[in-house]
């Protein structure tokens, strides 16, 4: 754009003097304009003149044709811009329009209209994604060479095949978004980062003001978190475009075709459309799965780890990758999570792993729909335990691991603390590292029933033994814990715990502390 | 002779919302299999207003609406008249017919019907039009639902895991225009008379529905504190008419059921169970599904033969598992709810029957106490049964309760854990004295608290 504008804005100022978006010269860009401006209804405090969405390309055409006597190639070319199954999200129409001015205008001034190849020339909105993501990324890696600037146009006519292929590859991505266009722009700010859509966050919550702040003014970022204010509450409404006709299917922005090489990546939760350069393709996705396993055995730095987990999941998303592979890092990074016992990481895998599953993509399903049933024992959820129930299959039944989680589930209904740490002491796969979470909670009940039903003491070994504590001295502290410290006495050698009405109340007590709602991070 | 405009100029003559209603059902009926098309036929799209207009200026000429509300009423019924084009489709030309088409057009119907409440001055007699017409609107949502989930399945990749999405959209769309309605009757202020409150808990109940069809069961709660925040302004329960009520204290009832509550879920299915009518078998069955269940929880007994015999239905959910229960039939109580377990899952009803185990293990237990006989009594003195019994005897019905052959080891830890949890809750009284292996248990008829021993 270094050539300015002059014969463009003389006679179109209706439609020119839009914020000058800046190309290549001014390599600190980074572009968070995921939205596009012309569909939001208020005028926006940066843009001088509103442009007309509808009229706009007629009006350029006509009022272009005054002075110079356009070619139909180009005339179709401008048509093809503004067609909505051409628009690109995170690219706006006024960027898209000042970059098609600059084209038409560079041609014209060079007067090569007719020698350009039109109909291969990529679209302006390529141009303009283009030129962001190798901004973004190291100039020289690019792949595309030489930036499409105004005066290099003209190597199009010669370059007709490579350039051909630039713009299929890019319908395929738009395609998929097309459909996104029937939603107001307060919904596309979220369908365009799909991959938050696991995160669920009240609407005043401050990561995503970050985004408003980014984006536009102060003024229209009140604006917008006005609009959120009033959508529905439900998340489920806000999927359904409601009466503005648009498909009822929007499918998520386009898949990212990642460039990156690097094994190792820190998560970096995206606020703006992804940048291939920093994504990684499947194949080193894989590499970087072997590595992350082996620094894992090595290391066992779960912070590490779980971030880099993190990214790798992130990448598959982006690129919307779903395959036996990803269900294999779900898996890992959930069995990674048990271990260590970050809950709100692991329901998020959970919850991911389930989806992948019902798509029958491999992986161990019923190892993990039996940690399903743990985990709802533990976070004592009905209604979703209905679900889970509902969802096993007769064959789920017959399964080792899912016939103990329900084994253990069928024991905790009926209060069989027997059985139940039985149970405890024989569970297969990551199961153990589930029920450690609850087994505590359900001592405590157990000791409320012993303490009410034996009279007048039970020996401390019966107490380890029955309720699965590994010593006596263990089992003695946890009682201690728990009740008072005459609750345990000594008789001939042997410690014995006193029951009764007193020792009773105490565990009742605790057992009601231990029951309350469990508040977990992550959990839906 | 056409019913629908008939029936609409007669309402509107007599001040009747039955009628109106009548007229604005989008069926057939046996006295009038015509009555759609008949309708269809008296007029075109360009001409239906006027032609509507027309009708009701000669039909109820005498009878003065305001000019507004007429022309609402008159928008109303070409509404009406597309969406029964859309539905005649279903007859003349099946592929080109659709429910999706036929849902699109009722909900502008039901959005005119809502205007018309709230701009034109509809009055509180014609409220039965809101129940009609939210009632088909939930009824060709469904419809519209299953007709794009048909379709989808076949060309549609589900491209974001996770998601159900799309699958009940139309439904979803319902429960909104269905809440507006709710909001239109809980938030009139007209004096109660001629009030549209007295529509708010059919409305009420039609959204419950709809969100148990979304399974939103979550969202009915939205409801219920709304309603309880006007409670004051609102007539008296047992001023609405009783079906409302009925099919409202249900799904209150059921929502509780959901979350375990099952005293106040009790509380609420009683309700509904005492006011419905005899001859609603259907609703009946419906109540007691989930009665039965909390009733065995809360109280620990069991339904009558005459109660079940009334149904086949039930009958076949709870005999079996009831019988066991009585007996104290370990085993087959186990066998009966995995030969059910599917059913009982899909309804929500499987974690408190699981609970009747509790009982028939009392009941097992029970029989030893009894078959243990008396203790030596001195003469004259009332013979008091024996309660200190060996816990050996206790594994022993165990063994037969459960059927277990030689092989099974009963283990007498657990005999013990499930005494302890019998004495726990209550149902047995008594201790457990594990140096002697020995059960002590209350005398003087308390044993087994209830039961009469």
């Amino acid at each position: 754009m270094s050539s300015g504008l002059p014969p463009w804005r003389a006679s179109a100022s209706a439609t020119t003097t839009a914020s000058v978006y800046p190309t290549h010269a001014t390599p600190a860009y980074i572009p968070v304009q995921a939205r596009r401006s012309l569909t939001t209804p208020v005028s926006r405090p940066t843009t001088t003149v509103p442009s007309q969405p509808a009229a706009a390309p007629a009006d350029e055409d006509s009022s272009a044709r005054k002075r110079v006597e356009f070619p139909p190639a180009v005339r179709l070319y401008v048509q093809r811009c503004f067609e909505p199954e051409h628009q690109i999200p995170g690219v706006t129409r006024q960027e898209m329009e000042t970059k098609l001015k600059s084209v038409i205008t560079e041609a014209a001034q060079s007067d090569s209209l007719h020698k350009i190849d039109w109909a291969n020339l990529p679209l302006p909105q390529v141009m303009v994604q283009n030129d962001k993501t190798r901004i973004l990324a190291n100039p020289e890696a690019s792949t595309w060479g030489s930036p499409y600037t105004p005066s290099a146009a003209q190597t199009y006519k010669h370059n007709a095949v490579s350039t051909d292929e630039v713009s299929k590859k890019r319908k395929s991505a738009e395609y998929q978004t097309e459909s996104s266009n029937g939603y107001p722009p307060w919904r596309q700010t979220n369908k365009q980062n799909n991959f938050e859509d696991r995160i669920t966050y009240s609407p005043t919550d401050k990561r995503q003001r970050i985004d408003f702040k980014n984006s536009s003014s102060k003024s229209k970022a009140n604006l917008e978190m006005r609009k959120k204010r009033f959508e529905d509450p439900r998340g489920g409404y806000g999927s359904s475009p409601s009466s503005r006709g648009a498909s009822p299917t929007p499918t998520p922005t386009g898949p990212v075709v990642g460039r990156c090489q690097e094994l190792e990546k820190n998560y970096f939760r995206l606020t703006s459309a992804p940048n291939p350069d920093t994504v990684r393709p499947l194949p080193v996705l894989m590499k970087t799965l072997d590595l992350l396993k082996k620094k894992w055995k090595k290391d066992n730095n779960y912070t590490y780890i779980c971030d880099q987990f993190k990214s790798l999941r992130q990448d598959l998303t982006v690129q919307h990758i779903r395959n036996e592979f990803t269900v294999s890092v779900y898996e890992i990074h959930a069995r990674i999570a048990l271990e260590k016992g970050d809950l709100g990481e692991y329901n998020q895998c959970q919850t991911q792993l389930r989806a992948l599953y019902a798509q029958h993509l491999g992986g161990h399903p019923t190892e993990f729909k039996a940690y399903r049933i743990l985990y709802f024992i533990h976070t004592r959820n009905w209604t979703a335990m209905n679900d889970a129930l509902a969802d096993l299959t007769p064959a789920d039944k017959r399964n080792h691991a899912v016939k103990h989680a329900l084994d253990v589930r069928s024991a905790l209904a009926l209060g069989n603390y027997h059985r139940f740490f039985q149970l405890y002491l024989d569970t297969p796969n990551m199961g153990a590292y589930l029920m450690d979470m609850f087994v505590d909670r359900e001592r405590l009940s157990a000791l409320a029933a012993i303490c009410k039903a034996y009279k007048p003491d039970v020996n401390i070994r019966f107490i380890t033994e029955e309720l699965g504590f590994e010593s006596d001295e263990q089992s003695a502290r946890f009682i201690l814990d728990h009740s008072a410290e005459e609750m345990l006495q000594e008789k001939a050698g042997v410690v014995k715990l006193l029951t009764g009405g007193k020792a009773a109340q105490l565990f009742e007590l605790s057992k009601t502390e231990a029951h309350r709602v469990v508040d977990i991070k992550g959990q839906i | 002779m056409i019913t629908i405009l008939e029936q609409l100029a007669e309402g509107q003559r007599e001040l009747s919302g039955a009628l109106v209603a009548a007229a604005l059902t989008p069926v057939d009926t046996p006295t009038d299999p015509n009555r759609l098309r008949s309708f269809y036929n008296f007029s075109n799209a360009a001409q239906i207003s006027t032609s509507i207009r027309n009708y009701l200026n000669q039909a109820c000429g005498r009878v003065k609406i305001p000019k507004q509300e007429l022309n609402a009423w008159i928008d109303l019924f070409s509404a009406y008249w597309k969406v029964i084009g859309e539905l005649l489709k279903f007859e003349e030309s099946p592929t080109r017919a659709s429910w999706v088409q036929v849902f699109d057009n009722w909900r502008d119907l039901a959005n005119l019907l809502i205007r018309g409440y709230s701009n034109f001055g509809f009055e509180n007699w014609t409220i039965s039009c809101l129940y009609v017409v939210g009632k088909y609107l939930r009824i060709f949502a469904s419809k519209a639902d299953a007709e794009a989930s048909a379709q989808i399945s076949v060309a549609f990749y589900q491209e974001d895991a996770g998601t159900d999405f799309g699958k009940s959209a139309k439904t979803e769309e319902a429960a909104r225009v269905l809440n507006r309605m709710f909001t239109l009757c809980l938030n009139d202020r007209a004096p109660l008379e001629a009030s549209r409150k007295w529509g708010v808990y059919y409305m009420t109940n039609l959204l419950f529905k709809t969100y148990f069809k979304i399974n939103a069961v979550g969202l009915s709660k939205n409801l219920l504190r709304a309603l309880s925040a006007q409670a004051k302004e609102l007539p008296d329960l047992e001023d609405f008419p009783k079906s409302h009520i009925v099919a409202f204290k249900y799904f209150v009832g059921v929502i509780y059921f959901l979350d375990e509550n099952y005293g106040e879920a009790e509380e609420h299915l009683a309700y509904a169970w005492q006011l419905c009518h005899r001859d609603a078998t259907k609703n009946r069955e419906l109540i007691l599904t989930y009665l039965v269940p909390c009733h065995l929880v809360n109280t620990h007994t069991l339904p009558n033969k005459r109660l079940l015999s009334q149904s086949p239905r039930l009958e076949a959910l709870f005999r079996s598992l009831c019988d066991c229960i009585r007996k104290g039939d370990l085993h087959g109580f186990d066998t009966a709810m995995t030969a059910s377990e599917e059913e009982f899952v899909r309804r929500r009803i499987y974690l408190p029957l699981e609970r009747g185990r509790d009982i028939a293990l009392r009941n097992l237990f029970r029989k030893v106490f009894i078959a243990g006989g008396f203790e030596e009594t001195k003469d004259g003195q009332t013979p008091i049964r024996r309660t200190r019994i060996p816990v050996a005897e206790f594994a022993a019905a165990l063994r037969i309760g459960t059927h277990a052959d030689s092989r099974t080891r009963i283990d007498i830890d657990e005999v013990e854990c499930l005494l302890s949890n019998l004495i726990y809750k209550g149902l047995m009284k008594g201790y457990i004295a594990r140096e002697r292996g020995m059960i002590v248990l209350s005398k003087g008829g308390t044993a087994f608290p209830g039961t009469g021993v």
